[in-house]
């Protein structure tokens, strides 16, 4: 019996030991800075002028745009070693607008870890796993709106302009290039049998870049408007008309023309 | 020095155990109004445009349903002179003139002097979730450079002072609510101090007018799972919100915005001429500037359209189908046509007759018969001086 309390009494103070030990704690600091993303639109590498019949796409529509509206998400930066970093911290899908300043620049929430980036990449437009209806109820975000009949979701993309039809000499048409979730018709316009999902990941060349800690990187997203209409697919607006919304043929050239829009450029200290 | 310690605090507790005032009475407690609760409807936008410097309250709301009917808010008290908010905007016709006015005829309004109004109405409710200016152009927004053309409580003092509208002025509107017997309560209880302000009117009615809501249509109730859209308007929703139909949603939104506009200016391809003679010193170019916007007007809320006759800036459709008629087959083309009129290709949306009528069908479900009717929106069963 003595020999059973002396064991419990041993047990007991190395417990007492023990949870007294104070826990040493590594504290690792990851160091890391800011990136701010700024969207920039040119056409021909100038400067996008807005309403001016002064541009001439590849399929020789003399054109103009009024204005631009779209999401990128998921902005992913790629580490060197295989790493990636992916912007969600406050929020993951981008808005922009080109008659909204405020949306032009976005400095990014997130803490990124320092070092070199050997790429980027982004979705243009929403994944269909984010893009759900009612989501936005304020806008200007709400009124990118996708009808729930054509798919649901938001607009990816809302490029507003006119062009010079052939053989009219002033009378411009307007064209919505807008960017969406496209529809399968059994009998066109009024029997949709399934739905097809145009978001596409955009990964601009020779976007490497480094995150310095402490700092903030700021680099610009560049929208080379022409080339939605350049390539690898001439678009005619001639052929397509002025709305293609439920023209999965035209959203298609779209989407895969996406792909060469957009540059990326560091912006000098 | 350490000894003046406990003086002083000794001095402090004194001065701050004066609970009373020197006659006796309790001391008066910080101005505290009861703050209102504005009830967001499913689907509309969380942000809201409430001044921070006049934040909704029971107190201000209710001096301002006062004000908003009260016929002396003209600055005037002779039976024949009296003019309110209410005199134009009545609620059952979802606070418009609508065509059936006992005073204004087709739904044309003028002053109190006669003078024409020179545009006609805009709807009058959901202007809480409108952050994009007011006026059919935008003139009284957040961009105005003139602080006194901001906001709602800029309206209420141009509608006094206008000669199309109430023709006073704001001391004589001042001194005439002051003079009436209750008025001076309700503003202490609303605004803290029994002097009336014009500011202060401003506020007020402003308040009530952001209690005005509209969100209790079929169309509401169909989108809360409540209760079924017939076939033929479930038809004219696919028409109102597809580019291949009449693609009416990018300007006057649909189910992804229940309020049924953007709230934004649009050249919708009425005319073709805008200078001269045709210049409207009253369209949104006249607001920024922007040689693009000449012609355009603000988008309107479709929600109870068929009481909000006439129709476009200049009144100039009587009926709902005649505008109906004018998308479908009478769009003028201009270089200022706004890119979203697609279907000026074609000189409209060129629908069939079946399809003009599924669509109209569908523009009614989005009329709310309760706001015609809302007690609270009412008038007041006795104004303050009756009480």
């Amino acid at each position: 019996m003595e020999r059973l309390i002396k064991l419990l009494f041993i047990a007991a103070a190395g417990i007492a030991l023990l949870a007294g030990c104070k826990k040493e704690t590594k504290i690792t600091e990851v160091s890391s800075g800011k990136i701010i993303i700024c969207f920039d639109h040119r056409v021909d590498d100038l400067p996008m002028v807005r309403d001016s019949l002064m541009y001439t796409n590849e399929a020789g529509n003399p054109y103009m745009i009024n204005e631009i509206q779209y999401f990128i998400s998921d902005f992913t930066l790629y580490g060197a070693g295989g790493s990636q970093v992916v912007i969600d911290d406050w929020k993951d899908i981008h808005y922009v607008d080109t008659d909204i300043p405020e949306t032009w620049t976005w400095e990014v929430y997130d803490e990124i870890p320092q070092g070199w980036y050997d790429s980027v990449s982004f979705t243009f437009g929403i994944t269909a796993e984010k893009n759900k209806s009612f989501m936005y109820v304020n806008p200007p975000e709400r009124d990118m709106f996708w009808p729930e009949y054509l798919g649901g979701g938001y607009h990816y993309l809302k490029l507003n302009g006119k062009w010079l039809p052939a053989g009219q000499a002033y009378q411009t048409r307007p064209f919505d290039f807008h960017l969406g979730i496209g529809q399968i018709y059994f009998s066109y316009p009024d029997s949709i049998t399934g739905y097809v999902q145009n978001y596409f990941t955009v990964c601009p060349p020779g976007s490497a870049l480094q995150v310095i800690n402490g700092q903030s990187t700021k680099f610009n997203i560049v929208m080379n408007i022409e080339n939605w209409f350049k390539e690898p697919h001439i678009y005619d607006h001639d052929q397509w008309g002025g709305y293609i919304m439920q023209n999965q043929d035209a959203m298609a050239l779209a989407r895969e023309n996406g792909h060469n829009v957009f540059t990326l450029e560091l912006c000098k200290k | 020095m350490p000894g003046l310690f406990p003086v002083a605090v000794i001095v402090a507790s004194l001065i701050f155990s004066c609970s009373k005032k020197d006659d006796g009475t309790e001391p008066e407690q910080p101005y505290q109004p009861h703050p209102y609760s504005l009830e967001i409807p499913y689907g509309f936008p969380t942000q809201l445009n409430i001044p921070s410097d006049n934040p909704l309250t029971e107190e201000g709301v209710a001096l301002g349903r006062y004000l908003f009917y009260d016929g002396r808010l003209g600055g005037r008290d002779h039976p024949d002179s009296l003019m309110s908010c209410a005199t134009c905007h009545l609620q059952q016709n979802a606070f418009e003139c609508g065509t059936d006015h006992p005073v204004y005829t087709n739904g044309f309004t003028h002053g109190i002097n006669g003078k024409p109004t020179p545009h006609v109405m805009l709807p009058l409710f959901n202007l809480v979730w409108n952050s994009n200016g007011y006026f059919w152009n935008g003139l009284v927004g957040p961009d105005n450079p003139d602080e006194h053309y901001r906001n709602i409580e800029d309206i209420v003092w141009m509608g006094v002072v206008v000669e199309h509208e109430m023709d006073s002025d704001t001391n004589r509107v001042r001194e005439l609510i002051q003079s009436i017997p209750g008025y001076p309560d309700l503003f202490e209880k609303a605004f803290g101090s029994r002097q009336v302000t014009m500011r202060n009117i401003g506020r007020a009615v402003a308040q009530f007018i952001r209690t005005i809501t509209s969100a209790e249509s079929k169309f509401d109730r169909y989108l809360r799972g409540e209760e079924q859209l017939s076939p033929q308007e479930l038809n004219g929703f696919v028409l109102f919100t597809t580019e291949e139909g009449a693609d009416c949603f990018h300007c006057h939104g649909g189910s992804g915005n229940p309020l049924f506009t953007t709230n934004k200016f649009y050249n919708n391809g009425k005319d073709s001429l805008f200078t001269g003679p045709y210049e409207d010193p009253r369209d949104r170019y006249h607001v920024t500037g922007d040689p693009m916007d000449l012609g355009a007007y603000k988008a309107p809320t479709l929600r109870n359209i068929i009481f909000t006759a006439p129709y476009m800036h200049d009144g100039r459709f009587a009926t709902l189908d005649s505008v109906i008629h004018f998308y479908n087959t009478s769009l003028v083309w201009s270089p200022y046509i706004d890119p979203l009129m697609h279907h000026i290709a074609n000189g409209g949306t060129q629908m069939i007759p079946q399809e003009v009528s599924d669509l109209k069908a569908f523009i009614l479900s989005l009329t709310d018969y309760q706001i015609l009717s809302d007690p609270d929106l009412g008038p007041p069963e006795k104004f303050p001086d009756e009480e």
